[in-house]
């Protein structure tokens, strides 16, 4: 089962992931003016969420993580040294 | 003097027979990981210009290539007409490199729908080749490489099924991109 934790000092209350999640996972907590998870189980871990949230608020627990070999482990070395 | 190419990489020196069935390809993780960058550049700079130049035309040509691809591959495996056994195969027929599952959301009971003579079911594709082309190439998730991949599973169910098929995109993600597979009964 996806679990999913929003850090709600970080989430800056933009609505992006409730657009966005094609399943309705997200709703906007108007009182908080935060986003919250209200269909936790509908989630397929397509993580648009986490490219389109601006305050990386979001993590997605137990999840099948695709295979990331776009990445340039050269290059990622080098960023890390720099960042 | 002779002209040197300077490289800072050492050339691999040594003996070399003819053979009849290798047994080693040379090279470690590294040199993979690199020729399988060159090739996702490669591919798609390709899959840009093929849409530079012939526009949403490319997709249809892309698209039926795949196609091809797919019937020949179906042609591996054993017929069925059972959905789940024919997403058993293809599953064995895309490999690891193309992890795909069934997918519904919670509130439907069963992985696919009835609609007259037309079955439908949702593929969710966790790990895809194609996706971490794009991405290497900083190219959208869709346009003709997609379509390939569109045109090999529609190939591979048509040829194991012996039926009709089409698959649209619902909604792609970095991590995974939900497809919706329509299996037309009734024959081709
Ligand atoms: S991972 Fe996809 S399905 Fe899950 S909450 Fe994010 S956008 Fe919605
Ligand atoms: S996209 Fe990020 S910052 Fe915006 S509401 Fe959602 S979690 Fe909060």
């Amino acid at each position: 089962m996806v679990k999913i934790e929003i850090d709600e000092d970080a989430c800056v209350g933009c609505g992006s992931c409730v657009d966005d999640c094609p399943n309705d996972v997200y709703e906007m907590d108007e009182e908080k003016n935060k986003t919250k998870v209200v269909k936790e189980d509908d989630c397929m871990a397509c993580l648009s969420c986490h490219e389109i949230c601006p305050a990386e608020a979001m993590e997605h627990k137990n999840i099948h993580v695709a295979k990331r070999l776009y990445i340039d482990r050269k290059v990622s070395g080098i960023l890390k040294k720099i960042i | 003097m002779e002209y040197q190419i300077e490289r800072e990489e050492k050339e691999v020196l040594g003996d070399f027979k003819p053979e009849l069935i290798p047994d080693a390809c040379g090279g470690g993780i590294d040199d993979y990981e690199e020729a399988l960058h060159v090739l996702m550049k490669f591919v798609g700079s390709m899959s840009s210009a093929l849409e530079q130049v012939s526009g949403r035309g490319a997709n249809a040509i892309v698209y039926q290539a795949g196609k091809r691809m797919g019937h020949e591959a179906g042609k591996m495996v054993e017929k069925t007409d059972d959905l789940e056994k024919a997403m058993q195969e293809l599953s064995e027929i895309l490999g690891v490199e193309f992890f795909f599952d069934m997918w519904k959301p919670t509130n439907q009971t069963e992985y696919t729908i009835e609609k007259g003579n037309e079955t439908v079911v949702k593929l969710i594709f966790r790990d895809c080749v194609v996706r971490q082309t794009l991405r290497r190439t900083g190219l959208p998730q869709k346009g003709p490489l997609c379509y390939l991949l569109y045109g090999y599973t529609v190939g591979a169910v048509e040829e194991v099924m012996g039926i009709k098929g089409k698959l649209d995109i619902d909604h792609v993600g970095p991590n995974a991109c939900l497809k919706t597979l329509t299996i037309k009964w009734g024959g081709k």
